[in-house]
């Protein structure tokens, strides 16, 4: 038997998803272990292993690939508990990293402050040496000053260095030498060169992705080393694969020299999930939100490419490198419902958290959450809450409710409740906004694949929202993002800064950087063992109008730059900002400029097939185990609908809303007005009654 | 209201913000003058039929009151003669504008046949005429040195665009891409219309309407209640204008009477001193927006930006002041007067609301330069906003923040990315980081001013010069001191230095000039000696306070050749002196 297995290790819980030829998937849920997360992952294993009937060793033996998501560097940067890190940089500019180009975001708070620099200012050193815009030598690099940070660092026991100069995207043969200093004289040192690590222009963003990268460096290794040991006592001999924030995977030997990629391991697996269940509807866009207990995650997938942004952020420190696009709000069922000083509702971004959580977990939490508002209005059972495990106190959260938010309104307990619910769907339709209409794309037009342990309870009412006509439960929704790490592919992203007017760009010398970028990828990929035959390689380039000052990337086939093909890539570029803003100046003949050149590589993987079920006909009667009364939004008023057990549904059979689908894991909530037909997949298909024409051509010809 | 659905009313609320917040993002990405995109020099907003503010996403607060007065002003002019399709520009400083340079753009919503509502949108546009480029003339008397006026004026009737019209107004300015940023503009507008009209289409014109009078109310009552906090009584504060652009030794003082009375608040400045002759003058919106702005700073930061938030704020500017000067003034630099008029607030509420009020921010001072890039033979505009930002003033119980900028921007506004700026201008960056002692020293000091130098990279380069405190530093509080002053100078080629005053026109700069700026510290707050001896122990290792000054002004001694504190030493010299002062 040769499995694979997705392991998403979050903040609460860590996810696994294990395929095997021929099995059905299977899920599991182990407690996260914050101190050192491989514990807590092996203690999954040997769950798993238990549950086959088979010793771990047995279990690891049988292990092909393990993809793993973790929040390791994540952590380190939210808590500032990474690495004490030094900068050597150019003399004059040492406070680039800690001013944040001077940005205050919240205007009318006096008292917020900015966010500490990872790297303190005595710790930023000064050298002389200085290139110029096209990285000409002005001043040769003073080494003098290399030494002297070098023993700076000694005695203050620095863990990781960065360098980062002016303009060396262009030229990095000062950071070169630097970096040999530091190598011989600090050789234990993690170590981030910025022109090795992201040469593109815009000094901010690469000082500060850079030194993050350092920051995290120590952290994510002796993670990985450790995890590793760990494996290697269980006698796992298969491939390790690590998740990075572009939404590819890597192996851990790469990972451990670029750990910021994995900044956003966890979540980015969810779009290219998503998009896998929208394929198989006959759709190649979808919108992916993922509502845990904190926060509700929401991304975009457009023409089968997840959307990619390269000024992200994490903490308030810019990330340069291409991340997936995914807006997080701090919505979930933790999130905490309060009155504000003018008397209206408002939901979170405070939660509960698990600890104490809802009201109703009975561990003493106090004040109510949007868990304790689904309990009153009936879309939880209180009696099958993570199948039955949790016990939840209705009682108590509607007191809490009472007292906390339906007094000082004026309503009802039912009213209060509801209103708790419809504020936070607004919250969270806002989100799905963000990275949709705000990006110049209806949310009309595509399937939203629906994930996290509230995501399909609420799923509904923020399509009703939003007036999506369909959305879909996976199977593996409560572990999504740990079933999106097996369907991910390798992926490398390199870039290089190549400033030039276009009638005045060196096609030659362009190539050449271009070939270089997919060499480098070439030799990654071999090193992970990726045969040539399952390598791709794709271009963007980064190009503006003259005197503008925000770039446009778009794809250009490889040839147009091998050819000196100007035309096309201008073609290339007016259609894609016509597309993004509406306007172009082709006919205005404004010359167009030309910022930077990204590679992608890829190495494709295998990905796990999925079964298909037999047709079982409409009738789901037999699935019924129950009903109850839950609080219609739109009616204001409570009535009893069905409950179907999710475990037990079959290809083809079908559900009218209101009603409610529970599974262990998630509960889907259908309002009035949407109907549900299960795909051959386990998974559940939602449609807005009368909307049928969204399905795909094979569930559609079951309906009519 | 019996049938208000108070949670309708909170969905609302984030409706009406989201919709101003992708106004604003629709137009930063789709403009082209830095000073908008990069800068993000603009407001945008949503007001109901009668010109009563929505919800407003304001990057830069000075801008912001103005759009609402301007609202109802053009609701005024045209009466009925408004028409779906309709698209109207403002710029005019004597009717409710606040700037020249600032051109709104309004957009009537129509529902059902009936006015609705308005999207509106307003940006520094990089020119608007005028005798010179940019609008900044210290030399102008009168508007029409200044800029070209718009009072209302229909640039699309009933959808059609009047070509005439838009001709005329791009015939009278001199850079091509105001025309395109004014597009901009408009599709800002046209995206928040849509979204309104969504809005309507699902829950019905009396819904929103019902609701919306709710949400004022809401607002108004969160808005009252902060005020309540303040004893009611007659506050008096001042401040001073040190320089007008022509007058080499008269000053202007600005006097504030705040007044407090259950509930309402009013900015009086009746006793300021009348206008100058010069262009540094206020208009009545821009003085308006100056004391709103400081004020929402005092209170919770979280009330929604609506009606209900500006109705307990009364203010009484008389015309012919120098914060509301009376037609045909030139006014351009009337937005810069905020600090000063800030200061003065600041001063008045100190005694009364300590724990709520900052001392004194850094007032800005501002080159931009213009000239030939010789490496390309081409223009270059640039606006040095890294070296202009200095510090903000503490508050009880925080610091204040490093580079922020003038209280007008509040940090929304950012620096040029170094290596773009060289790309961009002819400029070599030298030098730009936080100034060592330039916080006003206090148990909670003032922000970090910065240190910027250039080297001029193109001959016969023109410089302006805006701006102010080079005389008076921002004000500590409570025993707080004050920050370090702006100045600018230039060093020629030849050695000669040139130190410009705070508003001056300098041209044929040549190349290899060293620019060298230093914008100043914000005020402290509290007795220094009351600051933790170890955190200023860490400031001297960091290079932001030197030893001198840590001794001085802190009473903080350290270690020979270390950073540790000598604490017998420390104790001595702090001794009697660590209470909080007055």
């Amino acid at each position: 038997m040769s499995l694979k297995v997705g392991i998403d290790v979050g903040g609460t819980f860590t996810d696994f998803l294990v395929t095997g030829e021929g099995a059905a998937p299977r899920v599991y849920k182990v407690p996260t272990t914050p101190a050192d997360p491989s514990i807590g992952l092996i203690a999954g294993l040997e769950e798993i292993a238990a549950g086959l009937g088979m010793k771990i060793t047995e279990l690891a033996r049988s292990i092909e690939t393990i993809v793993h998501g973790t929040t390791v560097t994540t952590n380190a940067v939210l808590t500032g508990n990474g690495a004490k890190t030094g900068l050597l940089t150019t003399q004059g500019v040492r406070d680039a990293l800690e001013m944040r180009r001077g940005i205050r975001e919240e205007q009318y708070n006096n008292r917020y402050t900015n966010v500490a620099p990872l790297a303190p200012r005595y710790l930023r050193i000064p050298v002389r040496g200085r290139l110029n815009y096209r990285g000409d030598e002005l001043t040769p690099l003073n080494l003098d000053d290399v030494r002297s940070a070098v023993r700076l660092f000694k005695e203050e026991r620095v863990e990781a260095a960065a360098i980062c100069f002016m303009n060396s995207f262009a030229n990095a043969q000062h950071e070169q030498e630097a970096a040999k200093i530091i190598r011989e004289q600090l050789p234990d040192t993690f170590l981030t060169v910025s022109a090795d690590f992201l040469p593109s222009i815009r000094f901010y963003d690469r000082v500060s992705s850079t030194v993050l990268n350092s920051y995290v460096g120590p952290k994510f290794s002796s993670y990985v080393d450790q995890l590793r040991a760990r494996l290697r006592e269980i006698k796992f001999g298969g491939v390790l694969l690590i998740m990075q924030s572009n939404g590819g995977v890597m192996s851990p030997e790469l990972a451990r020299e670029s750990p910021a990629r994995t900044l956003l391991s966890g979540p980015a697996a969810g779009p290219e999930a998503g998009l896998g269940y929208a394929r198989m509807h006959g759709h190649d866009s979808c919108i992916t939100i993922d509502m845990g207990g904190t926060s509700f995650d929401a991304a975009l997938v457009l023409n089968g490419v997840p959307s990619v942004v390269t000024e992200g952020e994490i903490n308030r420190y810019r990330v340069a490198l291409p991340m997936l696009n995914i807006v997080t709000i701090g919505a979930g069922g933790g999130s905490i419902g309060w009155i504000d000083e003018g008397g209206l509702l408002r939901m979170g971004p405070q939660s509960a958290g698990a600890d104490p959580g809802p009201v109703c977990y009975d561990k003493g939490g106090s004040r109510p959450t949007c868990t304790d508002a689904d309990l009153v209005l009936g879309y939880l059972d209180p009696d099958f809450f993570a199948g039955g495990r949790i016990k939840l106190n209705r009682k108590a959260a509607a007191t809490a409710i009472e007292e906390r938010i339906a007094k000082h309104m004026g309503l009802t307990i039912d009213a209060a409740a509801a209103g708790m619910c419809r504020v936070i769907n607004t919250n969270m339709a806002q989100g799905v906004r963000e990275i949709s209409v705000k990006r110049g794309y209806d949310p009309r037009e595509c399937p939203l694949v629906a994930a996290g342990g509230a995501g399909p309870l609420h799923a509904c009412m923020i399509c009703r929202e939003l007036d999506i006509p369909l959305f879909i439960v996976p199977h593996e929704s409560s572990i999504f993002c740990a079933a999106g790490m097996l369907v991910s592919d390798l992926r490398h992203d390199f870039v290089s800064s190549f400033v030039a007017v276009f009638d005045r760009i060196d096609w030659k010398e362009l190539h050449a950087d271009v070939t270089r970028m997919v060499n480098e990828g070439a030799r990654l990929l071999a090193q992970e063992n990726i045969p040539e035959r399952r390598r791709r390689f794709s271009l963007n380039l980064d190009c503006r109008y003259v005197k503008q000052y925000h770039e446009v990337s778009f794809p250009v086939p490889m040839e147009t730059v091998r050819d000196a093909d100007a035309h096309t890539v201008a073609a290339a570029f007016h259609a894609e900002h016509q597309r993004m803003y509406g306007y172009s100046l082709e006919r205005e003949g404004t010359p167009i400029e030309l910022i930077n050149v990204r590679v992608r590589a890829t190495g494709l993987t295998e990905k796990p097939a999925h079964a298909e079920e037999p047709y079982s006909g409409p009738d789901a009667s037999s699935t019924i185990k129950g009903e109850r009364p839950i609080y219609e939004l739109e009616e204001q008023a409570s009535r009893f609908v069905s409950v179907y057990d999710g475990h037990k549904t079959r290809y083809g059979h079908r559900m009218a809303g209101p009603a409610v689908i529970e599974q262990v894991n998630t509960t889907l909530l259908l309002t009035a007005g949407y109907d549900c037909i299960c795909d051959p997949y386990g998974s559940f298909v939602v449609y807005r009654r009368g909307r049928e024409d969204c399905l795909s051509a094979q569930l559609r010809e079951k309906i009519t | 209201m019996s049938d208000v659905d108070p949670i309708l009313v909170s969905v609302f609320a984030r409706a009406f913000k989201s919709l101003t917040d992708e106004m604003s993002i629709s137009l930063q990405k789709t403009t082209r003058s830095p000073i908008l995109c990069e800068a993000k020099d603009f407001v945008t907003g949503l007001y109901d039929a009668s010109g009563n503010m929505l919800e407003q996403t304001e990057n830069l607060p000075i801008l912001s009151f103005s759009l609402g007065p301007v609202c109802k002003y053009i609701l005024d002019y045209f009466g009925d003669d408004l028409h779906p399709g309709d698209i109207i520009f403002h710029n005019d400083v004597f009717s409710m504008g606040n700037q020249n340079n600032d051109v709104a753009v309004y957009k009537p919503i129509f529902f059902e046949d009936r006015l609705v509502a308005w999207s509106a949108c307003k940006g520094h546009q990089a020119d608007i005429g005028g005798a010179v480029a940019g609008g900044y003339n210290p030399n102008a008397t009168e508007v029409w040195q200044e800029a070209l006026r718009i009072p209302p004026v229909k640039v699309y009737e009933k959808g059609k665009l009047r070509k005439d019209v838009w001709d005329l107004i791009f015939a009278n300015i001199r850079f091509d891409m105001v025309q395109h940023d004014m597009r901009a503009q408009i599709g800002s507008c046209v995206v928040g219309e849509r979204r309104m009209v969504y809005l309507l289409e699902k829950y019905g014109r009396e819904c929103l309407e019902k609701h919306k009078e709710a949400l004022f109310a809401s607002t108004r009552k969160m808005m009252e209640a902060e005020i309540a906090t303040i004893p009611n009584g007659r506050y008096r504060g001042e401040s001073t204008v040190y320089y007008d652009g022509k007058n080499r030794d008269k000053r202007y003082k600005i006097r504030v009477q705040v007044i407090v009375e259950d509930r309402r608040i009013t900015f009086d400045y009746s006793d300021t001193d009348p206008q100058s002759g010069a262009f540094v003058n206020g208009t009545f919106t821009s003085s308006a927006s100056a004391a709103i702005l400081t004020f929402l700073q005092m209170v919770n930061s979280d009330i929604p930006h609506n009606q209900g938030m500006v109705e307990p704020i009364r203010i009484i500017i008389p015309q012919g002041t120098i914060l509301n000067a009376a037609f045909p003034a030139a006014t351009t630099y009337g937005n810069h007067l905020c600090p000063a008029n800030a200061d003065a607030i600041a001063r008045a509420l100190a005694p009364i609301v300590p724990e709520r009020v900052t001392a004194g921010w850094n007032h800005l001072l501002c080159s931009l330069t213009t000239g030939t890039d010789p490496r390309r033979n081409d223009k270059f505009v640039d606006i040095c906003f890294m070296g202009l930002k200095g510090g903000s003033g503490a508050v009880r119980g925080v610091d204040g923040y490093d580079h922020i900028g003038m209280i007008d921007a509040s940090g929304g506004l950012l620096d040029q990315d170094y290596e773009m700026f060289e790309q961009q201008t002819p400029h070599l960056l030298v030098q730009h980081e936080y100034l060592c002692d330039s916080a006003g020293p206090g148990q909670w000091r003032g922000g970090l001013g910065v240190e910027t130098q250039l080297d001029i990279g193109s001959d016969d380069t023109q410089v302006v010069i805006f701006g102010d405190g080079d005389v008076e530093p921002a004000f500590g509080l409570f025993g707080g001191g004050s920050g370090s002053l702006n100045s600018i100078k230039l060093r020629y080629p030849d050695g000669k230095e040139y130190v410009p005053r705070c508003l001056d026109l300098v041209t044929g700069v040549p190349k290899g000039t060293r620019y060298h700026q230093f914008a100043g510290g914000g005020g402290g707050y509290g007795n220094p000696h009351s600051r933790s001896s170890e955190l200023v122990a860490r400031e001297v290792q960091n290079g932001i306070i030197s030893r001198e000054t840590a001794r001085s002004a802190y009473g903080v001694v350290l270690k020979d050749g270390s950073f540790e504190v000598d604490q017998a030493e420390t104790a001595r010299l702090r001794k009697g002196r660590t209470r909080e002062g007055s």
